[in-house]
């Protein structure tokens, strides 16, 4: 349908003449304001929330971090003036800034961040994108909500202990659970009851979230305990009372079993590899206790406070891309006294409190977001924009055509129609303020494993496809033939190859993670009919009278999946005389059909937000990842993989990564078809707009130069 | 009159009961969730962020749950947004709304202006020019029309902005291109009623009487010759208002079109439900008012009741 209207608008009116496509407006009156249309409604403002691509580029101008995404998409410094890796990898000091400051004046400092891990993690705030910290200890015991302190001595258990429920169900009574026998006034820490926002009636339900004084909570106020308790009246509240008024704690003497944790998992706690892995080994035994005994606290998520501006995260394995993770939404900090009042509804324009270089003026859902600088973030050195309006149309001819009247300055990458594409960069025409470059995504098909159980028939199925005509039957005309994410080796500088340790003639690509750091993915299953037929006939001797029938899957309402559906018909047909039939589904139905393991091969895409392999391509194919939809479960390449898990020096670990992606290539789970780039539009006088690999474009950097042409 | 109208709304509250009903439980037999992404989500987190919006109680309780919340007026929290499923409607339908409202002033003032003038001028050319003119408004769905409205208008000419509302001028365009299908029934409509009317012998009294052509035509013929078209107003005004979604795409208007459609990709059960019910009370209203005009407008329709 879209391409139907495109091709009615291309044919209908002679495009756009000269070098530009459509107007380029004066902008003398507004040098400061960027207008960008994004890509479509973002879903929430609210870091521990908000994950679609729509909502990160508000997001991120909104919330300050750890660190921030530098215009080439790195982390750069920001709130951590610098960071310190221990040699093993497991534990990262960070060391804060003084200066920085939320829009209501107050402090930012190493609290603001445990409460940003606690927000993400804690199971009332029901975040779905809690993942983004699964490097941290205690993830799964947080998120899964199985992780207890123990409080008191308990058979071989010390108090103090890191444990978890043993066979935990949603039944297990929730050891949490307060009440209070008079009528509870929630409120900022050490206020007044005068100040209270929220009246929590005598015998209601509250969950215990934190208490003061522990190694990652503010200390007690005045030497009294207080406790930060979640009130589930609907939308819900948090807020602080002194621990004492939550005198009743229904489930005290409720019995439970526990074990203690495997000592990799207790925050705080150092050891040599040797130790961790015998501790890994040794028996835990099963202990029972009473609830009285029992508490999950914050201290239990990787994190610890030693002083008011240092912050350290702490991981079970040793994990190289943790301070590149840090600009995402794990490590943005959120004013806890402005969450705990409306905590669905503290990004409305009324209540807002930021901690980012813009603030939030106006969301008018469906239409825009109009942010303006924030005077009380810290580096405004850094902020180039005073206003910046994000508009969030849906369809992509719509933005097209507004940016073609000159309505916004820049377009959000990928944000027009497939069916422009040819006349953007073809070869009668190619417009200056059109751009299209690499992108960290990737295109494949996953063969379910559990259905397509022969691995001949996969591998004969991974030969029989080349992958050169297809940028061309989906971009109409241009783009690269490229498989995996990364620079061609040939273009590569003498120095990155030096880090490659690729020579120039070498085909594929690598992909540099970091200063010093590459990974050369293995070539995989590429084209190669004489094989794909041999590896066919293998199949059908193996298989005899079992021989499948086949069938691809797609989701319907894209005309490019349908185009590259056809092309791997025609493909199988041509290469192995195989008729394969084609399936259209809707997304939803295609999404759950897929991870239930309904399908034999099926499209999918994977976008990764940080550029490191590691974290985003080959974790699909672990046997226990939630995605890993081609169910692929190999015993050699788990081996592999854990094995490089461990690796500290990351020279090694991506070798042995590499090692591990080749063995799963080698079994064909998927066929890795083309890597995605980015279609960028924007205005020539746009300054400090920059385009990187992972798609992070640091709006607030952005401004405009009126004399452009001078 | 009163009894019509109470027993119009009984049956509405009916329809608005069973609709609400079978979105409710159509929506959640369509396989996948509102959490089902590309990403799947870790056994952990889906469970509690399902747990936060009900959505782990058993489905008889859902539904008990939402028709209570549903008859004390609160219509629920879309699952993918902040805002409450009221508050989408409160904010997003008056886009909608006036979108529509254009459309149809549009739709009626031309459309029965090349009606009437069609059946006056029967089988000249300026009846076949107007039919024509009707006949491609009915025949260009709004996703080709709209599309060269604004290749021409917006991006040749630059008059009219090409997408957003941002002022009077921002609702032409798609006012007229949700206007034309039902400007060209409209036209047709009036014709074929007028030729009938044209004929009666009430008109010829009238014409016989000495009263001018244009007395005769506008105030004695088309006040019967409008009988059908205001049959056809009653769903038309509701499709218009509440079926703008292509028109509000194209343009990219905030309005309500949208948030329907996204929430049925989006497995939002509330939004979807919510949206449908209030579409549905909106049509059961006008259908009843048109009732009413009918009655006004003919005599004999009203004393057949």
């Amino acid at each position: 349908m879209r391409l139907a209207v495109a091709l009615i608008v291309c044919a209908s009116c002679s495009l756009p003449e000269g070098d530009y496509f459509g107007q380029i407006p004066d902008v003398h009156d507004r040098p400061r304001t960027l207008r960008f249309c994004n890509q479509g409604e973002p879903d929430y403002l609210d870091p521990a929330l908000g994950n679609t691509t729509n909502a990160t580029p508000i997001l991120f101008a909104m919330f300050d971090g750890l660190t921030l995404y530098a215009p080439d998409g790195s982390a750069e410094p920001s709130l951590a003036t610098s960071w310190d890796i221990a040699p093993d990898m497991r534990t990262f000091t960070f060391h804060l800034r003084k200066e920085g400051r939320f829009s209501n004046g107050r402090a930012i400092d190493a609290y603001d961040f445990a409460y940003a891990f606690l927000r993400l993690l804690d199971p009332t705030t029901a975040s779905p994108i809690s993942d983004k910290l699964e490097f941290v200890k205690n993830y799964d015991g947080y998120t899964g909500n199985t992780v207890r302190k123990l409080l008191h001595d308990a058979g071989p258990l010390k108090a103090g202990a890191v444990v978890e429920l043993v066979d935990a169900s949603d039944k297990t009574p929730d050891t949490n659970l307060r009440r209070s026998t008079h009528a509870l006034e929630l409120r900022d820490l050490g206020a007044p009851i005068a100040d209270a926002y929220a009246h929590v009636p005598a015998g209601a339900d509250v969950e215990l979230v934190e208490l003061t004084g522990g190694p990652v909570s503010y200390p007690s106020p005045a030497g009294v305990e207080w406790a930060y308790v979640f009130w589930d009246d609907g939308d819900g509240h948090y807020g602080w009372v002194p621990s004492a008024d939550l005198d009743v704690a229904p489930n005290d003497d409720a019995t439970y079993s526990i074990r203690a944790m495997p000592m990799r998992q207790w925050p705080g706690v150092q050891a040599t590899p040797e130790v961790l892995a015998a501790d890994d080994a040794a028996p835990h035994p099963t202990v029972q206790v009473k609830g009285r005994d029992l508490l999950r606290l914050p201290e239990l998520i990787g994190m610890r406070i030693p002083d008011r501006y240092t912050f350290v995260i702490e991981t079970p394995v040793p994990i190289p891309y943790v301070v590149a993770s840090t600009p995402s939404q794990c490590c943005r900090v959120t004013p806890r006294e402005v969450v705990s009042r409306w905590p669905r509804r503290w990004t409305d324009a009324s209540h807002i409190v930021t901690s980012g270089p813009m603030h939030l003026k106006l969301w008018l859902e469906k239409d825009r977001v109009e942010l303006v600088r924030s005077p009380t973030f810290w580096n405004q050195k850094i902020v180039k924009a005073d206003e910046v309006i994000v508009f969030n149309m849906d369809d992509q001819a719509a933005n097209t055509n507004y940016y073609a009247a000159g309505g916004c300055d820049a377009m959000a990458s990928n944000n027009i129609p497939t069916s422009y594409l040819p006349v953007m960069n073809g070869e009668k025409h190619s417009y200056k303020d059109f751009a299209s470059k690499p992108y960290n995504g990737i295109y494949f098909v996953y063969l379910n494993t559990e259905k397509l159980t022969n691995r001949h028939l996969r591998r004969a199925l991974a030969y029989a496809i080349d992958r050169r005509p297809i940028p061309r039957i989906i971009h109409k005309g241009y783009g690269t033939s490229q498989v995996t994410p990364g620079t061609r080796i040939s273009d590569l500088s003498d120095a990155d190859r030096a880090t490659c340790g690729v020579t120039r003639d070498q085909p594929g690509f690598a992909m540099i993670e970091a200063p010093g750091v590459c990974y050369v993915p293995p070539p995989g299953l590429d084209f190669d009919p004489a094989k794909a037929k041999e590896e066919l006939a293998l199949a059908r001797q193996e298989l005899g009278a079992d021989f499948p029938k086949l069938t691809y899957r797609y989701n319907s309402g894209s005309e490019g999946h349908k185009l590259i559906a056809e092309y791997l018909q025609q493909s199988w047909q041509q290469v192995l005389g195989l008729d394969v039939g084609l399936e259209s589904q809707e997304w939803k139905t295609f999404v759950k059909d897929t991870t239930d393991g309904q399908y034999q091969m099926a499209r999918f895409g994977n976008i990764g937000s940080i550029a490191d392999t590691e974290s985003d391509f080959i974790v699909l194919f672990h046997c226990k990842a939630p995605s890993n939809r081609s169910r692929y479960c190999s015993p050699e390449f788990e081996k592999v993989y854990a094995e490089a898990k461990q690796i500290f020096d990351r020279k090694a670990r991506n070798a042995k990564l590499a090692e591990a992606e080749k063995i799963m290539l080698e079994d064909a789970p998927v066929i890795p078809l083309y890597v995605y780039t980015q279609e960028h539009l924007t205005k020539p006088y746009v300054r400090d707009l920059p385009i990187n690999f992972v798609d992070q474009v640091p709006l607030y950097r952005a401004w405009l130069d009126p004399d452009w042409n001078k | 009159m009163l009894r019509l109208i109470v027993s119009r709304l009984a049956g509405g509250v009916a329809v608005i009961v069973a609709v609400a009903t079978l979105a409710f439980f159509l929506l959640h037999a369509a396989p996948g969730g509102p959490f089902d992404a590309e990403r799947a989500l870790p056994e952990n987190v889906r469970k509690n962020v399902e747990a936060h919006y009900h959505l782990d109680e058993p489905i008889l309780s859902q539904y008990a749950r939402y028709m209570g919340d549903l008859a004390h007026g609160d219509f629920g929290q879309s699952i993918k947004r902040v805002s409450t499923v009221s508050e989408i409607i409160r904010v997003h339908f008056p886009y909608s709304l006036a979108i529509g409202v254009s459309a149809l002033a549009i739709a009626i003032t031309f459309g029965l202006l090349m009606g009437v003038i069609a059946a006056w001028r029967r089988n000249t050319w300026l009846d076949y020019l107007l039919m024509s003119i009707a006949l491609v408004g009915i025949s260009i769905p709004s996703i080709v029309l709209g599309p060269l409205l604004v290749a021409y208008f917006s991006l040749q000419l630059g008059w009219l902005p090409p997408a957003r509302i941002e002022g009077l001028s921002s609702y032409i365009l798609p006012a007229l291109v949700l206007g034309m299908i039902y400007m060209g029934t409209i036209a047709r409509l009036s014709r074929g009623a007028m030729l009938e009317v044209l004929s009666q012998d009430f008109v010829r009294t009238a014409r016989a009487k000495g009263l001018r052509e244009r007395v005769v035509l506008w105030k004695h013929a088309a006040r019967l010759g409008v009988v059908p078209v205001v049959t056809y107003l009653g769903p038309a005004t509701a499709t218009l208002i509440s079926g703008s979604f292509v028109v509000e795409k194209i343009f990219g208007v905030p309005g309500l079109g949208s948030f329907f459609i996204e929430s049925i990709t989006n497995r939002d059960y509330p939004l979807l439900c919510g949206t449908l019910v209030f579409y549905v009370m909106f049509l059961v209203v006008l259908n009843i008012a048109v009732d009413i005009v009918h009655g006004i407008l003919d005599p004999r329709i009203r004393e057949r009741r």
